[in-house]
């Protein structure tokens, strides 16, 4: 665990330093055990910054969903550096939108955190449903301790522990300017027997599955307004001329939406899982990323995020690639 | 122009390819009802004359400003359309080809179902036809120069024809000599012409000429540019010897105290150099080079009290402090005339090549039958990795001659074990020349070849595979499965497959008659020039048959075997071919660049780069803007580079790059039209 003074004497000298414009971290939300981005412009907002099991938001989308406003005539745009405070798999974000040229490494400042892992928000609150209080998460040994309205209660880090934490390989930041703790080896390897066990079903029983889900959908956007690789200055399915997809809420609409936007990612996808944990309607978006990932993996040897050196997959050819799916 | 669509539909009958399966009248009559379809029309072969006259003619009496045939692949008469539409003066890309043949009557049987689907492709066409934008065809001017990579026969002859053209050539060799591999054989089939005294000539021409500039043992390091204005890097490797003063006398070569230990590239092998040296005498340039993987002095640093060649050159031409040159120009096209390798004779385990000293590659008995070979021409047997006779005095036996050789051929070729299913076209006839030498230089050798099938197709080649045979060379059809040594003979094991007979063949020598290969480092200029390969991995010419010097990259053209496999009149050929090619933008001093290509919304563009790495033609950069104050990185398309082949379209996960013809608003009303309805 990360120590909190540290963290909070560290991100007050970064925010100290001229070439830094403002830090992106976390900081207590306002009731039950949520924590929320803090955004941080001066040393003595750095204070109340923490980092504890609650902190699932994967800041490196702000990173590139920042609006940059016009720069008044006569003014000159503030290219000071963000800093930004990552868990292993959100530095893999960093990792992969510098791949894609999002910006220049020095552009930004990241602080590491070696990460125990975070908690699945939703199984904390099926299990302590309506606490309006306040409360807060640790991590002691292999159990979360969790207080609220003055009392504790301890649960096995197993049963409240996020799924894709279950199978992080990089647990470790892959890319910081400073490591807020000492490494983390990874918990377990991917086998990805969940993507095996969706691919082993028929097909209409896939479809039904899937049927039943999209239809859910509401098109909030939030799965792509989340992501931290969905940051194109103007999304293609947002378009009127020409319209790639209506903007009606229907199963074929909604399909054509989940369908596009998982292609979009392919070999992209870190595996943050940031969309399906926003999802207001519960559909398992990561079942289609994690297939994809898995395809990616298998057919050419790629994962996305973790080389920034590496070009982005889909945008390379060798003429050994594999082409046996191709029909 | 660009006012309200009045559009033509003409429907081809292609004779009955297309009026067999397609009721054309049908089709015409539902034309007519579609939108801004001012008149549908059929005709037999609308690609003739009177064709192509009908829409002339309705272009000036209607006024049509769109153009629909339905007739063949675009690939087929697009351009011929394009210039019909364009002599009626309207712009060539208000035209939409809408494939009935190829992509309907050709693959069906059912004409109802045919004349639908053909219908459904009219209307597809009509409704893109509506969208077409008109688009300017834009002119570069050519630099009156041309880069020839590769100094073997192909690249030697087509330096010359473009320089006797009046053009400056440059000539890129990575060797330290021109020639390639004619400079190696001996004679030269059938005419039996001795190969160095038919080269030779051009060698010496081609460091004379006033027009072109040799740079020999170089490479070419980058390529940018596009045709008419290629931007060119060469790097000459030093050879540590001095160019203006080197003579040629030899006397560094003799002095050297690693004289005679390695193997000479240029005799395979079967020769033998000291690490400086001349790959042979009659090489061009006749200068010395300093081999630095194994010269003492560059590898070690000492080369006893100072480097023996130094002392003994009396020119003072060697001078260990010489470093690589980088040279950069411009031309306007360039000429890749790599060559080959020959096959690894090793990948065939069962021949024993490596094993035994008297298994041969055909190209290390050519050398050994080459009167100005290491042998000085006679054929011996080999003791491979025997060191240098140490004194004088000692008696060493003279090597005899072998009392038979054995060819196999198609070692390499036609051989889907090794990945080569091609034939290598010239083996079946050297392998006739090199028996023919055996019989002329080991008068009482017997010489017996396998083969699999003879290939003597062209001009003079049966002829002479005939008076082979009569000369009592033996033939045997069979393709041998293992060589042994039993004693000490060579023991070919095969089957005569005309009489089912298994056989053991006891010989002296074998020689493998290897095939053509593409050269193992192809990839360099692969990287540099973005060219195709086909599937036995020889550059991709763009049309196998009327288009085989050209490449896909406009002004880039191929000579020689790197193309593929062929013997010295069919490369002289082709060099000749791509030379006349090459000239063409040349002498005109202009040419047209695709119109189709691509265009970056920049306001949109979000600078991944994607389609700069996937563009093939490098036609693609980031640039920075400013985008309301703020510096960002955004897509650029070169639009003399681009060939619209739309890879960049297909990839941008935002849209923002589209291909002009075929951007998203025009291609998805046009997949629309063809869906469900």
């Amino acid at each position: 665990m990360v120590d909190v003074n540290k963290l909070r004497e560290t991100a007050k000298e970064v925010i100290s330093r001229e070439d830094v414009r403002e830090l992106i971290g976390y900081r207590p939300g306002t009731y039950g055990f949520r924590a929320r981005p803090a955004f941080v412009m001066g040393p003595d907002e750095a204070g109340e910054l923490i980092f504890t099991p609650a902190c699932v938001n994967n800041l490196a989308s702000y990173i590139v969903l920042e609006e940059k406003l016009p720069v008044k005539r006569g003014e000159e745009p503030d290219l000071r550096k963000v800093a930004v405070m990552v868990k292993g798999c959100d530095s893999r974000a960093l990792v992969q939108q510098m791949e894609e040229k999002a910006y220049e490494r020095d552009r930004i400042l990241v602080l590491g955190i070696p990460c125990t892992g975070v908690v699945d928000m939703a199984k904390v609150e099926a299990r302590f449903p309506n606490i309006l209080e306040l409360g807060e998460i640790a991590l002691e040994g292999d159990r979360f301790v969790l207080s609220f309205n003055g009392t504790k209660e301890e649960v096995a880090k197993e049963e409240l522990l996020a799924d894709k934490c279950k199978r992080c390989r990089y647990p470790t930041p892959l890319v910081y300017d400073e490591l807020l703790d000492s490494e983390v080896e990874r918990f377990a390897d991917d086998d990805y027997s969940d993507v095996e066990e969706m691919e082993k079903r028929a097909a209409e029983d896939k479809w039904a599955y899937w049927e039943e889900k999209f239809s859910r959908c509401i098109r909030c956007y939030s799965c792509r307004n989340v992501c931290p690789m969905c940051y194109c200055e103007d999304c293609v399915l947002d378009r009127l001329q020409p319209q790639w997809m209506r903007r009606s809420v229907d199963i074929s609409e909604n399909t054509a939406y989940h369908i596009s936007r998982a292609y979009h990612l392919a070999g992209r996808c870190i595996q943050c899982g940031e969309c399906q944990r926003v999802c207001p309607v519960d559909i398992p978006l990561m079942e289609l990323n994690r297939k994809f990932y898995k395809d990616v993996e298998e057919l050419y040897d790629y994962e996305p995020g973790t080389n920034v050196e590496n070009p982005p997959l889909l945008s390379t050819f060798k003429v050994e690639d594999r082409e046996d799916f191709i029909m | 122009m660009n006012g309200k669509p009045k559009i033509g539909v003409y429907i081809c009958h292609c004779g009955t390819n297309i009026a067999g399966t397609v009721n054309v009248e049908e089709v015409v009559q539902f034309a007519q009802t579609l939108p801004d379809v001012v008149v549908a029309r059929n005709y037999s072969y609308m690609c003739s004359d009177p064709g192509q006259a009908l829409i002339t003619d309705d272009i000036e009496k209607m006024g049509l400003n769109r153009v629909v045939v339905s007739a063949c692949s675009p690939r087929m008469h697009e351009p011929t359309f394009r210039k019909t539409i364009l002599g009626a003066g309207i712009n060539p890309y208000f035209l939409e080809m809408a494939n009935i043949r190829e992509q309907c009557s050709w693959v069906h049987e059912d004409p109802i179902a045919a004349t639908e689907k053909a219908k459904r492709v009219v209307e597809a066409a009509v409704v893109k036809a509506r969208r077409l934008e008109a688009l300017d065809v834009k002119e570069v001017d050519v630099e009156p120069s041309c880069l020839i990579i590769g100094a073997g026969i192909a690249g030697i002859q087509a330096a010359l024809d473009i320089a006797d053209a009046g053009f400056k050539v440059y000539l890129v060799e990575k060797s330290p000599t021109v020639g390639g591999h004619m400079a190696q054989l001996d004679k030269t089939f059938p005419t039996l012409d001795c190969s160095a005294c038919i080269l030779t000539p051009k060698m010496v021409d081609v460091a004379n000429h006033p027009n072109i500039e040799l740079m020999t043992y170089s490479e070419v390091e980058e390529i940018g540019g596009y045709i008419g204005n290629f931007d060119i890097k060469v790097r000459k490797k030093t050879r540590y010897v001095d160019m203006d003063k080197c003579t040629g006398c030899g006397d560094c070569a003799e002095a050297c105290r690693m004289a005679g230990r390695f193997p000479n590239e240029f005799d395979e092998g079967i020769g033998m150099r000291g690490c400086i040296y001349l790959p042979f005498p009659q090489a061009v340039p006749a200068k010395y080079t300093v081999d630095k993987d194994t010269c003492l002095f560059l590898t070690k640093g000492k080369c006893g009290e100072s480097p023996k060649c130094k002392d003994a050159c009396q020119a003072g031409a060697v001078n260990f402090d010489l470093e690589d040159e980088i040279v950069e120009f411009k031309v306007g096209t360039i000429i890749v005339a790599t060559g080959f390798d020959i096959f690894d004779a090793k990948l065939k385990p069962e021949y024993a090549y490596g094993v035994y000293d008297n298994v041969l590659t055909a190209l290390e008995f050519e050398r050994m039958v080459n009167a100005s070979g290491p042998t000085g021409g006679k054929v011996i047997m080999l003791e491979r990795g025997k060191k240098k006779k140490k004194k004088e005095s000692e008696e060493v036996e003279p090597p005899r001659a072998p009392d038979s050789v054995t060819f196999i051929q198609c070692v390499g070729s036609r051989d889907k074990s090794v990945g080569n299913e091609y034939c290598s076209r010239v083996c079946c006839m050297y392998t006739a020349k090199l028996a023919h030498l055996v019989r002329d230089k080991a008068p009482d050798a017997e010489v017996t070849i396998f083969y699999m099938d003879v290939r003597a197709f062209g001009k003079g080649f049966e002829e002479f595979y005939d008076r082979v045979r009569r000369e009592g060379v033996k033939y045997i059809r069979g393709n041998p499965s293992e060589i042994y040594r039993k004693g000490d003979k060579l023991i070919v094991r095969a089957e005569d497959t005309l009489t089912s007979t298994p056989l053991e063949h006891e010989t002296d020598m074998v020689v493998l008659s290897v095939g053509l290969c593409p050269r193992s480092d192809n990839r360099e200029i692969i990287d540099l020039l973005k060219l195709s390969q086909s599937s036995d991995l020889f550059y991709m010419e763009a049309h196998p048959k009327l288009r085989p010097v050209d490449t896909a990259s406009d002004g880039v053209y191929l000579a020689g075997v790197c193309q593929g496999p062929k013997d010295i009149p069919d490369a002289v050929a082709q060099a000749k071919g791509a030379a006349s090619a090459a000239m063409i933008p040349m002498a005109s001093g202009r040419v047209k660049v695709e119109a189709q290509t691509s265009v970056v919304d920049e306001a949109t563009c979000r600078g991944c780069g994607f389609c700069v790495e996937l563009c093939p033609y490098t036609a693609i950069e980031l640039v920075e803007v400013n985008r309301m104050g703020w510096p960002v990185k955004v897509a650029r398309v070169n639009e003399a580079l681009c060939k619209g082949c739309g890879a960049c379209a297909a990839a941008c996960l935002s849209g923002s790059i589209q291909q002009r013809s075929f951007k998203d608003w025009q291609l998805l009303p046009q997949i629309q039209a063809l869906g469900v309805k």
